[in-house]
């Protein structure tokens, strides 16, 4: 048994620590969500409850939609800054790098309330501000990925023979660049459309409703419904982003290491 | 061909070589993110910063930060920062660690999954977060009822999950998953060559430890912890679904003065105090900001 060696030991038991830790709360909710105190059983009440509550899809959509423009607006604004800097904008990097990671710095109770009085008219009647807000949050963490995945292929090579062989900026970023780091900018797109899926804090505090707050609001009537929920989301979570990191990673990987 | 023209592609940089080209790239590739983080987050920013030194008037008065230094909004800031200093030591200890067990025994298979499981971890909290830990460790939970059962009762032992101490416990679940992932490339930068160069040398594993070892690490660990710190202070959404305003915490805080009927004054209040959050963020920002990149020199 290898890893009950004197040598192993330690991380088989740290894992083992650790695991319980990960899976005793979530399987402990998975239990409680089943629960069906009138009839004294376990089902799946508590579920067909709130997949036919008749607002369940109505914010669910919202959130979605919310989520995938969040993840739009950052991909267009930021894929030709990062391209940009790994080309012939390098004095800018230290400067976009400080902005772009501010978001990270602030917390969002502070910008919050900023946002509430400073944005633009149009911003205060429409919720689709929301998403705007979303994508300032995720910008640290999309720009890193990004930054990283375009660092690792021979950028200038591919946007010269592209640019070489007559294809526009818009064809040669759209066509080429993107379709190379394809796996990097799925996995920006993926990491703003989770934070945006859980989204609480900004779309509290400016009194809008989405999936989430529309859950907080459902806990004051029913509990159960509202964990089950919970434990819905976050295991849909949990699978999505594994999925996403176990099957997308070692492709990025096999490209920086052919290429390089 | 200007004389720029021909030093910028003889270093093979085409279309921004001309000069036209140059301030082309500028306005499509950097303004719009410039414009974008004015209007979204510079603005808002900027607003709370002035309106905190503002009274209903418009005219300047500190009165909001005299408040600041008031019950009770004094308790709740001794409040937060105790709570974001427990909970970055209590996660970063165990979580250092983990990360220490996984980059030193564990295989390179082993550990890219840790870092998918981390990385999904680390994102988890709000609400879902919430309401999983109410129904695991709450008063009627289950996890509870189970521990009860093998005779661990922790209610009768004076826990609670909706304390301090019950939020330091559910913080943990986003936070030790936040320090194996910002943790782990110091231990993995710490070059097996420097260990048997010091074993060579005649030093021996307390040594090693004890003069290369934590001294290279300590700077990585205090800026995870300074990381876990400011996560945890400017935490909102799980705190807020789970205490319900029983603690008073300055995040909980603002958004009562913002959220509840109060009278109008109370707003730039709610700045001041946002501008308190904000410089306690940067003042544990800045150094983990700094140590990072220092780190990141000797860690290739």
């Amino acid at each position: 048994m290898k890893f009950l060696s004197p040598r192993q030991l330690p991380l088989t038991i740290g894992l083992l620590v650790a695991a319980i830790f990960v899976f005793f709360p979530l399987i402990s909710a998975g239990e409680f969500s089943l629960r069906e105190p009138l009839k004294q059983t376990h089902g799946f009440d508590n579920y067909v409850w709130f997949f036919t509550a008749p607002d369940f899809g109505k914010y669910l959509g919202i959130s979605f939609g919310l989520a995938v423009l969040s993840a739009l607006i950052l991909l267009v604004i930021l894929v030709p800054t990062v391209i940009w800097l790994n080309l012939g904008g390098a004095r800018f990097r230290g400067f976009v790098e400080f902005i772009s990671l501010l978001p990270l710095v602030i917390p969002v109770v502070a910008l919050a309330i900023g946002a509430q009085t400073a944005l633009p008219d149009f911003a205060q009647t429409n919720e689709v501000i929301l998403a705007f807000m979303f994508a300032v949050l995720a910008m640290p963490y999309a720009y890193r990925t990004l930054d990283t995945g375009l660092r690792s292929i021979p950028l200038k090579t591919i946007v010269e023979a592209a640019r070489g062989l007559g294809a526009s900026w818009f064809h040669t970023i759209v066509r080429v660049v993107i379709p190379v780091v394809r796996s990097t900018v799925t996995s920006a797109l993926f990491m703003t459309l989770a934070l945006s899926l859980g989204e609480f804090t900004l779309t509290s505090l400016l009194h809008w409703d989405t999936f989430t707050t529309w859950v907080t609001t459902m806990s004051q009537s029913n509990i159960l419904g509202a964990i089950s929920l919970s434990v819905f989301s976050l295991v849909a979570v949990f699978v999505l982003l594994l999925a996403i990191s176990i099957f997308i990673r070692p492709t990025s990987n096999t490209v920086a290491q052919e290429e390089n | 061909m200007t004389q720029t023209e021909a030093r910028l592609n003889r270093k093979g940089v085409p279309a921004w070589g001309t000069l036209t080209g140059r301030w082309a790239a500028i306005a499509v590739a950097l303004l719009p993110l410039l414009v974008f983080m004015c209007v979204f987050f510079f603005a808002p920013l900027l607003d709370v910063f002035v309106s905190s030194f503002q009274d209903n008037n418009g005219a300047f008065s500190l009165l909001n930060y005299a408040d600041v230094f008031k019950e009770p909004i004094l308790t709740a800031m001794r409040t937060s920062l105790g709570l974001a200093f427990c909970s970055a030591l209590v996660s970063a200890v165990p979580g250092a660690i983990l990360a220490f067990l996984i980059e030193s025994r564990g295989s390179e298979r082993l550990r890219q999954i840790i870092a998918s499981i981390s990385g999904v971890l680390a994102n988890t909290g709000g609400v879902p977060l919430a309401f999983m830990f109410v129904a695991a460790l709450g008063l009627e939970g289950s996890a509870t009822g189970f521990l009860k059962l093998i005779g661990i009762d922790i209610y009768g032992a004076g826990f609670s999950l909706y304390t301090f101490w019950g939020l330091v416990v559910v913080y943990a679940y986003f936070q030790i998953p936040l320090m194996v992932i910002v943790f782990s490339p110091a231990i993995h930068g710490l070059r097996r060559e420097w260990n048997e160069a010091a074993k060579t040398l005649g030093a021996n594993g307390a040594q090693f430890w004890r003069y290369i070892g934590v001294p290279l690490l300590f700077p990585s660990f205090l800026s995870a912890f300074l990381l876990l710190f400011a996560s945890a202070f400017s935490a909102y959404a799980t705190a807020r679904a789970m205490t319900n305003g029983t603690i008073a915490l300055v995040p909980l805080m603002i958004g009562n003065l913002l959220d509840g009927n109060v009278i109008f004054d109370e707003v730039n209040l709610a700045k001041a105090l946002a501008v308190a959050m904000v410089v306690v963020t940067l003042v544990a920002m800045i150094p983990y900001l700094i140590i990072q990149r220092r780190a990141e020199r000797w860690q290739r």
